[in-house]
């Protein structure tokens, strides 16, 4: 899938939860859908299999996402996969998510910890990014326990990785 | 040649007609006019006389002696001539016959036999000279063929002595890249179990460290309390916002 249509399909989400009147909180919930298909290979598959008629890849999306996203999140995500773009799921949610993000002038920020970040930990995190780059940045935090401890931080193609587990892999290199 | 053969033919006629006539007319005449002449001397009748009395017995020793005598001079007449000096009738007709057969030989048969002898002797030398020339050339083809035969030895082991550098020259060479692959396939082999060695080393190193590590990563991950990974967001914070 190129990532035009990728970027036309997180453009229509964008344009669709703006016209529904929709908060930022639809942008966490769809970042963070977005993390959990993609940690989830059957999740992936079955989205993606054509076989599945639409009607019910839609009622497994719902389902799924019934006691956890707001109704205007489950439309979005829904509409996504009765339109066959199961497979590119998570990336049309990151790009609608970078799109929300532009159109309020910021740039995501990706963060990954093995625990969840406070409140303040996120404010000051994003100071210091925002300082970093030279960006106005919004946060995304995504519980990683891989990350063992400390933070990583991706910021479109750049990565700033401050975990225990990329000390660990530096020092398995260093062996 | 005609002349040759009448001056040959009247040469042997000469000496023939001297050979046959002049020895036997005067051995002949010798043998009888000597008897004759001592009989004629004695007188015939008194030489029977005297022989019937010797032959009767009835003679006198005189009559005796003088038989004896006769006798010895009638064997002095059949006695043959001397065989080194000839007798003088012959002396003259030998001269004579050799004058004549000399004379005509010089006139007519020397001058043929040497012109035939010089003949003979220019056609010998001719062929002397041929045969030395033929020799000569004989010689100089077997020099040649000795020179060539030379030359051809020569080259036969020209050719063999470069037949054999060239082959010595081909079994060092295969010998050296024989060698050269030998110290390459060792060389490679020895790298092999080098690569090898150190590939082990290194799997072996790295399998130690994963485990190492592995263990390290669950012993942080279950000794990391909220202080810990408070602590280690903090860190990260400030070291993101020390960037410039």
């Amino acid at each position: 899938m190129t990532s035009e249509l990728v970027n036309g399909y997180g453009e229509a989400l964008v344009a669709v939860a703006k016209a529904e009147g929709a908060g930022p909180e639809v942008e966490d919930q769809l970042f963070t859908v977005a993390r959990a298909v993609e940690k989830s290979e059957e999740l992936q598959t079955t989205l993606a299999d054509s076989a599945i008629p639409a009607s019910r890849r839609q009622q497994i999306v719902e389902d799924l996402l019934e006691a956890q996203a707001s109704p205007i999140t489950s439309a979005l995500i829904s509409m996504v996969v009765a339109a066959n773009r199961g497979g590119e799921l998570s990336s049309i949610l990151d790009a609608a998510v970078a799109k929300g993000a532009q159109s309020r002038g910021q740039s995501v920020a990706e963060v990954r910890s093995a625990v969840p970040l406070t409140e303040e930990q996120i404010q000051r995190l994003t100071a210091a990014l925002n300082k970093a780059t030279g960006k106005n940045l919004t946060i995304k935090t995504v519980v990683d326990e891989g990350v063992i401890g400390g933070i990583v931080t991706t910021i479109d193609d750049e990565v700033i990785d401050g975990s225990v587990r990329h000390r660990v892999t530096k020092l398995r290199e260093a062996f | 040649m005609r002349h040759q053969k009448s001056v040959a033919l009247v040469a042997l006629t000469a000496f023939t007609v001297l050979l046959l006539a002049s020895p036997a007319s005067a051995s002949e005449e010798s043998v009888g006019s000597c008897i004759a002449e001592e009989l004629a001397e004695v007188g015939v009748e008194h030489f029977e006389e005297i022989e019937h009395e010797v032959a009767s017995g009835d003679a006198s020793e005189a009559a005796t002696t003088e038989l004896e005598a006769i006798e010895k001079k009638f064997e002095s007449c059949v006695e043959a001539p001397s065989p080194i000096i000839p007798e003088a009738n012959e002396i003259i007709w030998g001269g004579a016959a050799f004058l004549v057969l000399f004379g005509l030989m010089a006139w007519k048969l020397f001058p043929a036999v040497k012109d035939g002898m010089d003949a003979r002797a220019d056609k010998i030398r001719d062929d002397l000279a041929a045969a030395d020339k033929a020799k000569a050339d004989a010689l100089a083809e077997q020099a040649t063929y000795t020179a060539k035969l030379g030359d051809a030895k020569a080259e036969a082991a020209e050719i063999i002595d470069d037949a054999r550098e060239q082959a010595n020259l081909v079994r060092a060479d295969l010998q050296s890249r024989a060698e050269a692959d030998i110290a390459e396939t060792r060389r490679q082999a020895a790298a092999e179990v080098e690569t090898t060695k150190a590939q082990a080393m290194n799997d072996l190193r790295g399998e130690v460290s994963d485990i190492a590590l592995g263990a390290a990563e669950l012993v942080i991950g279950t000794q990391l309390d909220r202080a810990a990974h408070a602590s280690l967001i903090d860190d990260y914070i400030d070291q993101v916002g020390s960037r410039s």
